[in-house]
Order: C-alpha cells, then structure tokens, then sequence
C-alpha cells in the first residue's frame, strides 16, 4: 500500500455509480454559532473531494459530523446510502476517519490495538489482514510497543492500519500531512489514491493546496460554514479563472473565498 | 527592563486568571460550585479567622521539644533532597514560558530570579494553608504564623533548587547517583552512631517506659538530649529556620525573624552562584508537565502516568463477537498486570492459606484472625464507596476519547456496558476474595452467639450476590454524570480549578450518594419484606440468602435500565456542546 509514489493523476470517478456519501443540508450549530450551514455534496465511489476553506470555516466540523463523532443539528448524511442519524451502526461499520492526531490508547500495544479493532468491527481474518499490512508500514517488529514507544510517523501508520483493518469504503481524512516527513508524505498520498482505484470514496480536509492538486478529482471550497464552490478540478479552475485561462488551483481558491494572497 | 517584562508577564497572568475564573461563574454550574465551595471553606477553615484560632498555641513546657522535633523534620526533609532526587537540575518553566523565555536575550541569573519569584506564589498560599490547618492546634497570630510558614517553605525551596545544583555538579564530576546515596547514607550512619553513643555515655538513662509514662518527664528528657553535645549545633541552622513559626509573641518573632532570614540570604547566594546548566533538563520537565497536565486536568489520570510496560491481556480476545467485550477487555488491559487470572489465582491461594493458617485463632473473637476478617468485611463494606471512586478505567477515563468511541458501530448501550464492566468486575472481584477471607476467618463465637459455618456461608454467599449488583449500579452513577455533566469532569486543557471545583466535587459527590440510597430502596425494600416473611419459616441465615437473590435480581433490572437509558444519551452526546471544537 505504502510502498511506492503513483504519480498517476486523480481517478476518474464512476458517474453512474450510486453515491458512497450524500450530505443534504447539513447544518451544525454550537449554541447559536452556526459552523456549518446548509452543506450539501456527494461523493461517488473512486472520487477524491477535497474540503478546503480559510480558519474557521467549519471544514473539521464537517467532517466530524460525517463521521458520526458528532450530531448534525439539521440535515441528513448517508454513507453507502445508509443514513447516519437512523442506522449508524450499519453507517458506521462502512467508514473510517483519520484525524490530524493519531487517537490511540495509551496502555495498548500496537498488537492489541489491531485485535481491539478486529473485534469492534467484527473482522474475523484481521490477523490476515494485519500481518501484511503491518510489514507494509515497516511495523511488523513493533508489534509489541505502546504508543507512547513509537514516534508521531509509527503512531499515525498504526491509526491507519487499524482504520484500515475493516476496508472501509468511505474514508475521511483530516490534515493526513500533518507530522509526517518526506517519505510518510508521499506514502500517504499513494494510500489516498490506491484506496480511490479500489473504488472507496475519500473526503480529505486540508490547507496544503498542492496536495489536493495531486490526489483529489474534486473540490469543495468552505467559507464561514457555508459552500462557495464545489466540483471537479477543472471546473474549479475554469470558474474562477476570470478568463485568462491557466488559473492556478491556488489562484481559483483565493478568489473563491476572497482572501490576499499577499503577506501582511 | 528584562525584569519589567518578566514583572508585566506575571502581573497580567494573575489578572488574566482571576478574570477567567470570575466570567466562569456567569455559568450556573460554575456560581453553585463556586457557593458550596465558599461555604465548605468558610465552614471548615476561616470560621474561626476572627477568634484567634481554637488554641492558645503549644504550651510552653512543650515549646523547647516541638522546636527540636520541626528542626529534626526538617534535617530530615533536607537530606532526602540530597538523598532521593535522581535527575539532573531543572527548573520547571510552562511550555510557553520555555518557547518565550528560553530563547529571549534574558541571562540564566535572572531566569532563576523569575523561577525563584513566580515560586513565591505558590509557597505563600500553601503558607496559608498549613496556617488556617494548623490554626486547630497551633494557635497563635494567623498573620505571623503565616509568615513563619512562608520563611519555612521558601527556605526549602532555596534549598532544594541549591542542591539539585549542587548534584548535578556531582553528576558531571563523575560521582553517580548510587555512589552518592551510598557517601551520604554512611555520612549520617557515622553522625547518629556517635551522637547515640554520646547521649549514652552522658545523659542518664530515659525514663521507665513500661505502664503510663509520664509524658512530662519523656518531654523534659527529650529535651536534654536535644539540648546536649553536638545535637544543638547540628540543629542550630534549622532552628534558625523554625524559630520564627514557632514564636510565641510578636516580640519573639521579631528577634526570631533576623538569624532565619540570614540563612535564606546564605541559600539565595548559594543557589545564584552556582553555575550549573539547566535549560535542557528544563526543557523536558516543561513537556513532560504540561502532558501530565492536560491529562489531569481532561481527567485522564490513566495518560498522566503513562504505562512503561505493556499490560498482559486479561484473556484472549476473539475477533467476533459483542464488541462490548472489546471494550472491557482494553479497560481490563488498561488496569495494569494485576488483573490477570494468574494474579487472582496467586491472590485466591494467599487468602485460602492464610485463612486457614490463622484459623485456629478465629474461634475466639479477640484473635489475629477474628481481627483481620473484621477487617476484611468493613473493608468490602466501604468498598461500595471508594471502589467506584477509585476504579475510573470507565467513561471517566475514555471521555477525552469520546470521539473515537463515538465512531465505533456500536449500539450507545453496548458502550456503557462495556465501559462500566471492567471497573465492575475488578470492584466485585476484590469484594469477593475480601468476602473470602471473612468467611474463613470469622469468629465461631461472635458477641456471645455461636455463628455455624452453614450461617457464615448463607451471609457470605448472600454478599457476594448482592454486591457485583450494587457494585454496577454504583458506577453507572459516575458514568451518568459524565455523559449529563461532562464539564463537570474537567474536559480539555482549560479545566476549571479552584476553589469552584471544590464545591462541583462535594455537590457531586453528595448528589452520587443521594442517587445510590435511592436507586438501592426498591431493592432494599423486596430484602426486608422477603426476610420478614420468612422469617417464621427459616432461619436468619437462609432468609438473608433467600433475600438477597430477589434483591440482586432487582438491582440487575435497574442496572439495565440505566444502561439502556444511557446507551440513549450517549448516542446523542455531542461533547462539542460543552467544549468549542475548532472548525
């Protein structure tokens, strides 16, 4: 999964595919702050959507929503056409998400961590699974260390092993660059795109602009919680190209959301 | 202008801090903590503030003897400085305060001058502290015994940041940690030896210890030994130190007050002179602080002593099955190697044999035996109190979690089962080895009525039915209340504190006692009814027993209740309700 850097450009997404994420008006208010307003989008299988927007913009509210971590104050999401406010189990045993901070258990070794996983979700063959997966990530011989032995890049391979352990078709990534260095970055982008060509649909939230030029076949620009764009690339680009043409995808964001490009 | 600054920094964080504290209370559960807290501390410390404390002070024959106990405490404390410490020199400094300060054109004399300020605050209030305490027994004027506590405290100070200077000049000359235990230990080995051969080659010998010893007559003797050969001069500096606390009058404290600030100024010198490099070790005491802190104060005490070595599985755990037991197998793990079935058995066969072997001693109530298994059945007794307060390997420890439990598929009830079951089980299993041994050890004659090993048993049995049930619905409390009142629990960095937290704490945990007598009324109720009917049928004994398991069964409904019920709130638990989740 891990091994080499694909530089094959975004998947072509399966238009007559159902899709694998379908948000509709969501909204999310923390007290009477709205962080999100009236978000909808879907994601079909083998699409990479990329979730961009200035500080604030409500992109890790979003995606916590998504991902059932916490409820919607309005609107639906159903993830493999399950909805997540009336099945969550069946919704949740089809995602995963990864957050900037790798969320492990402090007193679980990285073993334990992959059989506490098998059995949440019901993997019988994880030990299968886990075994080729963890030479991948070059773990294989710290399979017996705590969190707290292993460095920030060991932390993260180990919350995506586990992430992975159940195949899931729907993938949410929040900064999944953040504390990586060169290598871990650009196996993280190889992760991306093969989980992509096996058809699950992936949700990445990030600020680094390059890296959703590289692996996302689609964009959806936040600002203030509310949607100012969203589609493929191109059509992004084009939008926003104010006819000269080769708009930068940088250029097209900061038009969108109305920001200065220019150093204070 | 370094000074100003670092003078303008602390100024505005004290400000800044009560300013937090004081919008706090604009939240309900904030002003009532911070009103039973007001009144627990009014009630318990400053009641008597007006009246001149509940004594008159240590009377005077005993004013000599006091003086040189504190001096030897402190001689005490002051090796243990040079004795226990192991790490180099470090001056703990905020994580901001290292990323600010550290690389700031600020010279090491005047970092240590700020250290040695900021320290300031906390020894004054802990001086005030030990004051309004000591107040019950030591009497005196609140405002100097303040003051004697603080040259007491602060001198220790000085002192302590001196010496681990001083060791880790050692360090660096080569003279390891053991090798300067062993030099000090044989140092202080030479003086008490001589010092005891002295006090019995030159004082008379101590006053007959047998029957009721004349506590005068012991003081006065203490007294010359304390006052004699090479004692006074060895204690003379700690005197010094004391002398103020102590102090009698103001006049006293006044004369008191010169020699104890001269052996502070000697400890400053020392402590300023000392070149010794302590930013790196400083560094890491700065990381490792503030991760201890964010894990205390998100009230994951599990994460603030992080495990060194992993825990062994408390059983195989399959890869099918309710995921609820993946949950309680990871807080079983959680708790550490001895929940393990090798240990129970280990702890099983330690109370079988003891038992046993002290058994013989059980037939009268006054044996070893007899004593051990009161102990044994108060101890299970009390265990319904402190067990679901001390065994927090629960929602209590996963809450800063949540996220991550939220995104499992599982059902809300099957979360709190498998969360509040570890804690459960580990309570009911130290229960039941405590019923154990007071099965085996109990008295056969108790209180002039013979107790038969059949009415042992049906109590014995009767207890161990009922507790895991009390047990469960005694954790579901806690965890209720952090699922209803998660900031109650001191969720994220920014945890309240203070004397507000106090008052939060009492209203929970009286409000954790009124919920458990009511939740056990029902229970208690089908007891007492089933005991009175059968009580002309049977046997106490059998009644308790034939009680018990109707009770048990009724607290088992209730514990699914509130499982169900909280399975429910935790589906719909939005922490980001409580704490602002950046968006």
């Amino acid at each position: 999964m891990f091994r080499c850097m694909e530089t094959a450009p975004p998947v072509i997404a399966q238009a007559a595919a159902p899709a694998l994420i379908e948000v509709e008006g969501l909204t999310k208010l923390y007290g009477d702050f709205p962080a999100v307003t009236d978000l909808s989008f879907a994601v079909r299988p083998g699409e990479v959507i990329g979730l961009v927007g200035p500080n604030g913009a409500g992109k890790t509210t979003t995606l916590r929503c998504l991902a059932g971590i916490i409820p919607a104050t309005r609107g639906s999401v159903r993830i493999c056409g399950r909805d997540l406010a009336t099945q969550p189990i069946e919704a949740k045993r089809r995602l995963a998400f990864f957050s900037d901070e790798p969320r492990l258990f402090d007193y679980l070794t990285v073993e334990q961590h992959l059989n506490f996983t098998a059995r949440i979700y019901g993997v019988s063959n994880y030990r299968e699974i886990a075994r080729p997966l963890l030479e991948e990530l070059e773990m294989a011989d710290k399979t017996d260390k705590l969190p707290g032995e292993l460095s920030r890049g060991m932390k993260q391979k180990l919350a995506i092993a586990c992430g992975l352990l159940h195949s899931p078709e729907v993938i949410f990534f929040d900064e999944p660059l953040t504390g990586l260095d060169p290598i871990g970055i650009r196996r993280m982008k190889d992760s991306i795109l093969k989980r992509s060509r096996a058809g699950a649909a992936i949700l990445i939230s990030s600020h680094l602009l390059h890296l959703l030029e590289e692996v996302c076949s689609h964009v959806l620009i936040l600002k203030n919680g509310r949607k100012i764009v969203d589609g493929s690339l191109g059509e992004v680009r084009q939008r926003f190209s104010e006819q000269s043409g080769d708009t930068s995808f940088e250029d097209a964001f900061f038009r969108a959301t109305g920001e200065s490009k220019d150093a204070p | 202008m370094i000074a100003g600054a670092l003078f303008y920094y602390q100024r505005h964080w004290w400000f800044n801090r009560l300013l937090t504290r004081l919008r706090r209370l604009r939240q309900p559960k904030y002003l009532f903590g911070a009103i039973v807290g007001g009144i627990y501390f009014y009630w318990y410390f400053f009641r008597t503030l007006g009246r001149g404390g509940r004594s008159a002070g240590i009377a005077l024959d005993y004013q000599d003897v006091a003086q040189g106990i504190a001096s030897l405490l402190l001689l005490v404390a002051v090796l243990l400085a040079w004795i226990l410490p192991q790490s180099r020199a470090a001056l703990s400094f905020s994580e901001a305060e290292v990323a600010f300060l550290f690389p700031a054109p600020i010279g090491r004399k005047t970092l240590i001058h700020f250290k040695l300020l900021k320290s300031q605050t906390v020894i004054l209030f802990s001086a005030i502290f030990v004051t309004l305490i000591g107040r019950r027994w030591n009497g005196g004027d609140f405002l100097l015994r303040a003051l004697g506590w603080w040259i007491i405290f602060a001198t220790l100070n000085l002192h302590s940041l001196g010496c681990s200077f001083a060791r880790t000049k050692l360090m660096d000359r080569g003279l390891s940690n053991w090798l300067r235990c062993i030099l000090i230990l044989a140092a202080v080995g030479l003086v008490v030896a001589g010092i005891v051969l002295w006090v019995r080659y030159t004082l008379p010998l101590p006053p007959a210890m047998e029957g009721n010893p004349d506590l005068a007559q012991l003081g006065r003797y203490a007294n010359d030994v304390l006052h004699s050969g090479p004692i006074p001069w060895l204690l003379l500096p700690f005197r010094l130190v004391i002398a103020p606390c102590l102090a009698p009058s103001a006049g006293q404290f006044l004369l008191a007050l010169g020699p104890a600030l001269a052996v502070m100024a000697l400890l400053y010198w020392w402590v300023i002179h000392s070149n010794v490099a302590f930013e790196e070790a400083s560094v890491e005491l700065s990381r490792k602080t503030a991760e201890r802190v964010a894990a205390v104060r998100s009230g994951n005490w599990q994460t603030a002593r992080k495990p060194k070595k992993p825990g062994r599985s408390p059983f195989r755990l399959r890869p099918t099955g309710l995921p609820a037991v993946a949950l309680v197998w990871k807080n079983l793990t959680s708790a550490g190697r001895l929940v393990t079935t090798r240990a129970w058995i280990f702890l099983i066969w330690i109370v079988i044999f003891a038992g046993f072997a002290l058994h013989s001693q059980t037939r009268q109530a006054g044996g070893v035996g007899a004593g051990l298994a009161f102990f044994a059945l108060m101890l299970a007794a009390f265990s319904l109190f402190w067990g679901p307060q001390m065994l927090r390997n629960d929602l209590r420890q996963d809450l800063p979690a949540t996220d991550v439990l939220k995104m499992f598929p599982m059902p809300g009830w099957q979360v709190v089962l498998g969360e509040v079951l570890a804690p459960a089980a580990i309570l009911a299993a130290v229960q039941w080895l405590l019923l154990l041994a007071g099965w085996i050890l109990f008295p056969d004659q108790f209180n002039g009525h013979s107790i038969t090993l059949g009415q042992r048993t049906c109590f014995a049995v009767a207890a161990a039915i009922v507790l895991p049930c009390v047990d469960l619905i005694a954790l579901l409390i806690p965890n209720a209340a952090v699922l209803f009142f998660p900031a109650w629990f001191q969720l994220g960095k920014d945890g309240p504190r203070g004397f507000e937290t106090t008052g939060q704490q009492l209203i929970l945990m009286f409000g954790q006692l009124l919920v458990l007598a009511l939740s056990l009324l029902p229970a208690a109720a089908v007891f007492a009814i089933i005991l009175l009917l059968t009580s002309r049928l049977v046997p106490a004994a059998p009644g308790v027993l034939l009680g018990g398991v109707p009770a048990a069964a009724l607290l088992l409904v209730e514990a699914g209740f509130g499982i169900r019920l909280l399975g429910l709130v935790f589906e719909r638990f939005d922490l980001s309700a409580e704490i602002l989740i950046q968006g």
